[in-house]
């Protein structure tokens, strides 16, 4: 897994690529441990190029979003594949994330709220 | 064709097992879509047999037996752990279970693949995924 961060107009955009498993998760989990210190509170993940999640990846993203949430931090999910869009459609994970299908329209909702 | 490997409680070993099905599955020409689901269903299995079966216990080992034959592909993991009533865990899915951490593996088991029983007092878990799209 390879994690990219970027920031624009004040949101932190992380850019995975790879899996979001097991293995992985940890390594997700130390990044936005880091924007947690720093008190960020839009936060955007782009999952374009994530082509597997497992279970321990989703409990991670929710981990993430509960710890966000804490402090009134912000997390939006942006370009999941059909599959993994998937996953969180099975579990019912897609009502309690916000899911932009492109990253612009998550970009725009960030300003809009 | 049947494939049978006992391994230990390793996840490097799980991603190994888990790789060389996938790699078989992409060899006979099965679609992207249902190899996800079995990519995940099996790595599912895999890990609840090392952490929640053996819990990853180094003298105990998990057996992988995969069939794929014709239409479908049969995979079988079990541990060597106490067992469990896979009846009795929570729906993940509810409202008050949303944003619990845990509890999300079997239930994207049982969504993914097309038949799932548990045997042994739940120490072995047997899934079936057809691999042509006429079983749907």
């Amino acid at each position: 897994m390879e994690i990219k961060r970027e920031e624009s107009n004040g949101i932190v955009i992380f850019r995975v690529a790879g899996d979001i498993d097991l293995n992985t998760s940890p390594e997700l989990k130390k990044f936005f441990d880091q924007v947690i210190k720093e008190n960020k509170k839009k936060i955007l993940i782009d999952l374009k190029d994530v082509s597997y999640v497992d279970s321990s990846g989703l409990a991670t993203l929710v981990e993430i979003l509960k710890n966000l949430r804490v402090y009134g931090g912000r997390l939006k999910l942006t370009s999941l594949s059909a599959k993994v869009r998937g996953l969180f459609e099975i579990t019912r994970l897609d009502k309690l994330f916000d899911i932009s299908a492109g990253e612009e329209d998550a970009l725009s909702s960030f300003n809009e709220a | 064709m049947v494939m049978k490997t006992t391994i230990a409680n390793d996840s490097r070993l799980l991603k190994e097992i888990s790789g060389k099905i996938i790699d078989i599955l992409k060899g006979k020409g099965v679609e992207e879509g249902i190899i996800f689901d079995i990519h995940v269903g099996l790595e599912e299995a895999l890990r609840n047999a090392m952490m929640h079966g053996n819990k990853w216990d180094p003298d105990k080992k998990v057996t992988v037996e995969t069939e794929i034959a014709g239409a479908a592909a049969i995979i079988c993991v079990e541990d060597e752990g106490n067992g469990f009533d896979p009846k009795i865990l929570p729906d993940p899915t509810l409202d008050e279970n949303l944003l619990k951490e845990s509890g999300r593996g079997v239930y994207l088991i049982r969504h993914l693949m097309d038949e799932v029983r548990y045997e042994n007092g739940g120490r072995r878990i047997i899934m079936t995924k057809y691999l042509d799209k006429k079983h749907f």
